[in-house]
């Protein structure tokens, strides 16, 4: 405190500050709070000088080459004499290995984060969530080189049987309940007892033993399948897939989170079942927390370099036919990353360049899908508010 | 819906939940335990003769006379081997031009392989390389020279539906009837004797600098790269970002300005990381010119905007979870607010910006593509501490891809790549661990 002095007797009274004093101190208070305020717009200049110096290199390519043949061309030969630019083809490489992440992180990141909110009790929480932490901490050269040197061969050696296991493992679960509840719910009219039980049985019987024919007869087609390469779609897709599960489960799980007791509390006490009341009451009141994470999670997927680099096969071209996994591709980032190294010494050029239209195609698609996810959780949150 | 139905549809959801999160468990171990065991390889590994002969001349470590004795003890076999080899050359020397054609390439073969196992042979040049100057210095990696000594690996192209199999034929077979049998069998019984394996820690791993493009040595280099790149990040984003979540928390009023820096700083943390790279190579490096070229201090730059994010994001959680109380109490007391920022609430919330603090850290030396362009060269020595402003180098993350997918012998190499990731994930995963004990600490105090 900035007192000029206890008062003694005959003096100005205790604790005053002098006007000089005091202008001083507004002077420093503004001061410091314009400097703290500086360090936090660091970070605004930032994105913009990000923006903006990845653009002006980025520019000169369109201003070359034009816009056509980037985006729609799919030969990509810079080196040849004379080069062509087409990106589609690795445009179309980025786009098919973020799609197949997706599948496989948001079916699992969505079930495992109303585990973790919903299921799971406390104590057993604080060991699960290291689990997922540690997964999200591996760096992504150590899943690249996985992917590389422990994957690749495994899917080109036993690739066939291994997509079998999968199927088995993953289909025959889902095709039993879908039997069990096709044949409830076809039975379900008959009004005698004893006879719906049995009609029961019978639709189950005849159901799944269609559901077995038809598993045994993909999983023998899948057997028989030799995949060419381990480097291929398939295997950054279930890689980036890991990867952008974390971001998924800890945003859903937070947002599940957000949506209160009283909406479970009220479902439980209409007689739901957890189940029913998670799918049709908290999934849709924490859907726009949920979307928020999986944009995130896929934008994760979308700018993951080192993996993709070392594991796709780095092959120019879409593969034939257009949803082939097992085929080796070509990513946006893996093209930025590797192609700079013979780029960089012909720093004028149109191979430079290019190199950073990609990076701005991939700026532009991050921007574009943080703001859809901020408008979301903030659509959301003036609708839980205004409730 | 028939409440057994509803049962089981909610039991399957139960189900399910818990199958996401066993997978995920499984996944962590099939990724962590091959880079723990393999990496474990790098450090404890049967060596061999050759591999101690290695560290005596390369690194100067290792006892002299017992160095010599063993060498003495494998040169009695070494001497039958190359006698066996010249007798042959005599023979060779003697046969009609067809059959010297015939047997001059199965011959080479042969010359290669033995150089592969015990080093060069007694009438080749010195050679330039050091990686051709020893033979097998690991075990494990000797076993298979030792088939391939044995066995030719043949490609059957017969069936044109399928790709062509693989199949061996014994090499002695395609020596019958000449002197060179013998030599087979002979390799393959005194195998032991000739390279001597015993169990080694080569702590050396850590601490040794690579020779020859990490054909032997160590990869000390890689590891004190990426903690310069990885502290020198820090030093640059810990004040800025602990100051930026100052101003977030308690400065920032609701305005329409300040909202649009809380969504600067999503965005940011959301640019995809190989575009960081380019932003440093044109940045830094381009247009402000910190360096030359490539430096580590362009790269502890990019690396330090990349993880900026994460910083303020974990120090304004760890500001706003400070009670209230303790801002009142102090504010009560006739503090001014900046001193109860510095005085009260940054010692209160400093555990929780040390741990997102940790896992930054962790998150810096990971990474690898902001610094592809920026600070990483693939071979190198140690950097000393006054080079970081001008000289790149290697880093653990971009020398496992060199390693693994450019390097000319990638296949040669692989515990020395394993060894790198294991380094990399025990510095991340420490880190981690850290924050995670720490975060844990921190939760119980706060629960009294």
């Amino acid at each position: 405190m900035n007192g000029e002095g206890i008062a003694t007797e005959g003096r100005s009274p205790a604790f005053v500050v002098s006007a000089r004093k005091r202008t001083l101190q507004k002077i420093t208070k503004s001061a410091g709070e314009s400097v703290l305020f500086l360090v936090a717009a660091f970070v605004a200049i930032i994105v913009l000088f990000i923006f903006y110096f990845v653009a002006r290199d980025a520019i000169p390519f369109f201003q070359i080459r034009g816009f056509s043949e980037f985006f729609t061309d799919t030969r990509w030969y810079p080196a040849d004499d004379p080069p062509v630019f087409g990106a589609l083809a690795i445009i179309y490489g980025s786009l098919m290995v973020t799609v197949g992440s997706a599948l496989i992180a948001i079916p699992m990141g969505i079930s495992a984060a109303i585990c973790l909110s919903d299921v799971l009790p406390f104590s057993v929480r604080q060991y699960v969530k290291p689990v997922i932490e540690m997964l999200a901490a591996i760096p992504s050269v150590a899943f690249g080189f996985f992917a590389l040197v422990i994957l690749a061969p495994l899917l080109q050696n036993y690739g066939g049987p291994l997509l079998m296991w999968a199927w088995w493992l993953i289909a025959s679960p889902l095709l039993l309940l879908v039997s069990v509840v096709l044949s409830e719910l076809i039975t379900s009219r008959i009004s005698d007892e004893k006879g719906r039980k049995r009609a029961q049985k019978a639709t189950l019987a005849l159901f799944s033993a269609v559901a077995v024919m038809f598993l045994f007869l993909v999983g023998r087609q899948l057997q028989s399948i030799e995949i060419l390469t381990g480097t291929n779609a398939l295997n950054v897709s279930i890689i980036l897939g890991f990867m952008a599960l974390p971001t998924i489960v800890s945003v859903a799980e937070d947002a599940l989170q957000a949506v209160g007791r009283d909406m479970r509390e009220g479902s439980y006490a209409l007689g739901a079942t957890r189940a029913e009341t998670i799918v049709k009451i908290i999934l849709p009141a924490a859907s726009s927390g949920i979307l928020a994470g999986v944009i995130l999670g896929i934008m994760r997927a979308l700018g993951e370099t080192m993996v993709v680099w070392m594991a796709s096969g780095n092959s120019s071209h879409i593969p034939d036919p257009w949803f082939n996994y097992l085929d080796s591709i070509r990513t946006l980032t893996a093209t930025i990353a590797g192609d700079m190294g013979e780029a960089d010494q012909v720093t004028g050029s149109a191979r430079f360049h290019v190199l950073f239209a990609m990076g701005l195609l991939l700026l532009v698609i991050s921007f574009v899908s943080n703001f859809i996810s901020e408008r979301i959780v903030v659509r959301q949150r003036k609708v839980l508010s205004g409730q | 819906m028939n409440l057994g139905t509803r049962k089981l549809l909610d039991r399957s959801f139960t189900a399910l939940g818990f199958g996401s999160i066993v997978v995920m468990g499984l996944m962590l171990l099939v990724v962590l335990v091959p880079i723990v065991t393999n990496g474990i390889g790098a450090l404890v590994f049967r060596g061999t003769v050759e591999h101690r002969r290695m560290l005596y001349n390369e690194f100067h470590r290792g006892d002299l006379a017992e160095l010599r004795s063993e060498i003495a003890r494998s040169e009695s076999c070494r001497r039958e081997i190359y006698g066996m080899l010249d007798a042959f050359e005599a023979e060779l020397a003697g046969m009609d031009e067809q059959r010297q054609a015939e047997y001059r390439e199965k011959y080479a073969q042969v010359q290669a392989s033995l150089r592969a196992l015990l080093g060069p042979l007694p009438h080749d040049e010195a050679p330039a390389l050091a990686r051709l100057r020893y033979g097998q210095t690991r075990w494990d990696k000797a076993e298979e020279k030792l088939r391939d000594l044995q066995l030719e690996k043949k490609w059957d192209y017969s069936n044109p539906d399928e790709m062509a199999k693989d199949y061996f034929v014994s090499r002695a077979a395609g020596f019958e009837g000449t002197s060179l049998v013998r030599l087979f069998p002979y390799v393959e019984k005194n195998i032991d004797r000739l390279l001597q394996p015993r169990w080694t820690f080569y702590w050396g791993f850590i601490t040794d600098s690579s020779v020859d493009a990490h054909f032997f040595g160590g990869i000390w280099p890689e590891i004190q790269g990426t903690l310069f790149l990885a502290l020198g990040a820090m030093l640059f984003a810990f004040p800025l970002g602990v100051v930026a979540a100052i101003y977030f928390t308690e400065y920032a009023r609701e305005s329409f300005l300040n909202s649009l820096l809380r969504s600067a700083n999503s965005t940011l943390a959301g640019v995809p990381s190989i575009v960081f790279g380019l932003f440093g190579l044109t940045f830094f490096i381009n247009t402000l010119k910190v360096s030359e070229s490539k430096s580590v201090l362009a790269g502890s730059l990019t690396l330090a905007i990349m993880i900026l994010p994460t910083i303020i994001r974990s120090a304004e959680e760890a500001i706003l979870a400070v009670p209230k109380t303790y801002k009142e109490a102090s504010l009560g007391l006739g503090s001014t607010k900046w001193n109860t920022i510095v005085t009260v609430i940054l010692p209160a919330a400093l555990p929780g910006i040390l741990t997102g603090g940790v896992i930054s850290l962790g998150r810096a030396a990971g990474e690898t593509a902001p610094i592809i362009f920026t600070a990483a060269v693939s071979v190198g020595s140690a950097i000393g501490l006054a080079d970081v402003f001008s000289s790149p180098t290697p880093a653990l993350s971009w020398n496992i891809y060199n390693l693994a997918s450019e390097h000319e012998a990638a296949a040669e190499i692989r515990h020395v790549q394993y060894g790198m990731v294991l380094s990399l994930m025990t510095i991340v995963m420490l880190l981690n661990m850290s924050a995670i004990v720490l975060r844990a600490r921190i939760s119980k105090k706060l629960k009294g």
